[in-house]
């Protein structure tokens, strides 16, 4: 059987900004702008369907007098991660699934 | 857009050969003035110290610029500290007992951070760079003090500026293909 797809990460933006997030401690939202080519906009309400799902954490603060907007990916987005591509190698590989 | 997300985290590695050329350049002096009998009127290796000063700058401005935290940041920084200490307590310890064996424990040291940053980065330049370090360091308890000095600028040459050089041409090269 075809395993589900997190409906939560199974969209290019917010997969985009989970799998940068997995890869470092933390990051800037510039960062994740820059890096994802997306408007702020969008980002912004694509990082608050993560945080809503508990996947990410949002730290605001200034710096240097300038507001700053911290992301850090939790346990339970690692998790969902992991579980999103193993979900995704049945696709893969159909025969395994069987 | 995701592929553009996979993008590997490019390394400048300023840093490195900035430290390879000095080490390099007050060893062949330190080698030179045994050699050919003359006094350059001062401690050439205090340019270690004062090239410290910069290079704190640069870190704090790089680390107020970064837009990003890595897992190895924390870690990279702690080896590299305690390095920085133990190469300050052997600099003291040489001063003050003038020992000329020190250069074999100055090449181990090298060999420390240099072995571990190849190893977290996984940049075989610089994992080599460190077992060439801890190769010369065995090799100099068995030559005179003026030779010592040459492997040291090996030292210099194989564990920071080739690698740091690599670093360099390979950041510009991503650059210019990011761009």
């Amino acid at each position: 059987m075809f395993k589900l797809l997190d409906p939560i990460l199974h969209s290019q933006l917010r997969l985009a900004v989970i799998s940068l997030l997995i890869s470092v401690k933390e990051a800037d939202f510039t960062f994740l702008k820059e890096k994802t080519n997306a408007t702020a906009g969008n980002l912004s309400v694509q990082i608050n369907k993560l945080k809503e799902a508990g996947y990410v954490e949002v730290i605001k603060q200034f710096r240097n007098n300038y507001p700053q907007t911290i992301c850090k990916i939790t346990k339970t987005g690692v998790d969902a991660f992991e579980i999103y591509v193993k979900a995704l190698q049945t696709y893969m590989n159909p025969n395994s699934a069987v | 857009m995701i592929g553009k997300v996979k993008q590997d985290y490019i390394k400048k590695g300023i840093a490195s050969p900035v430290w390879g050329v000095l080490v390099i350049l007050c060893s062949l002096v330190t080698w030179a003035r045994v050699q050919y009998n003359f006094n350059n009127g001062f401690d050439i290796w205090l340019l270690i110290f004062f090239a410290v000063i910069p290079q704190i700058y640069f870190s704090v401005k790089e680390k107020n610029q970064k837009k990003f935290v890595a897992h190895d940041d924390s870690t990279i920084t702690f080896v590299w500290t305690a390095f920085g200490i133990c190469i300050f307590i052997a600099t003291f310890y040489n001063s003050k007992y003038g020992n000329n064996v020190m250069s074999t424990i100055f090449m181990m040291l090298y060999g420390i951070p240099t072995f571990i940053t190849g190893g977290i980065f996984k940049f075989k330049p610089m994992i080599f760079g460190g077992l060439i370090c801890w190769v010369f360091s065995i090799i100099s308890i068995y030559t005179p003090a003026p030779i010592d000095m040459l492997l040291m600028a090996s030292c210099g040459l194989f564990a920071w500026l080739i690698p740091g050089i690599i670093l360099w041409t390979n950041y510009q090269k991503q650059k210019k293909a990011h761009v």
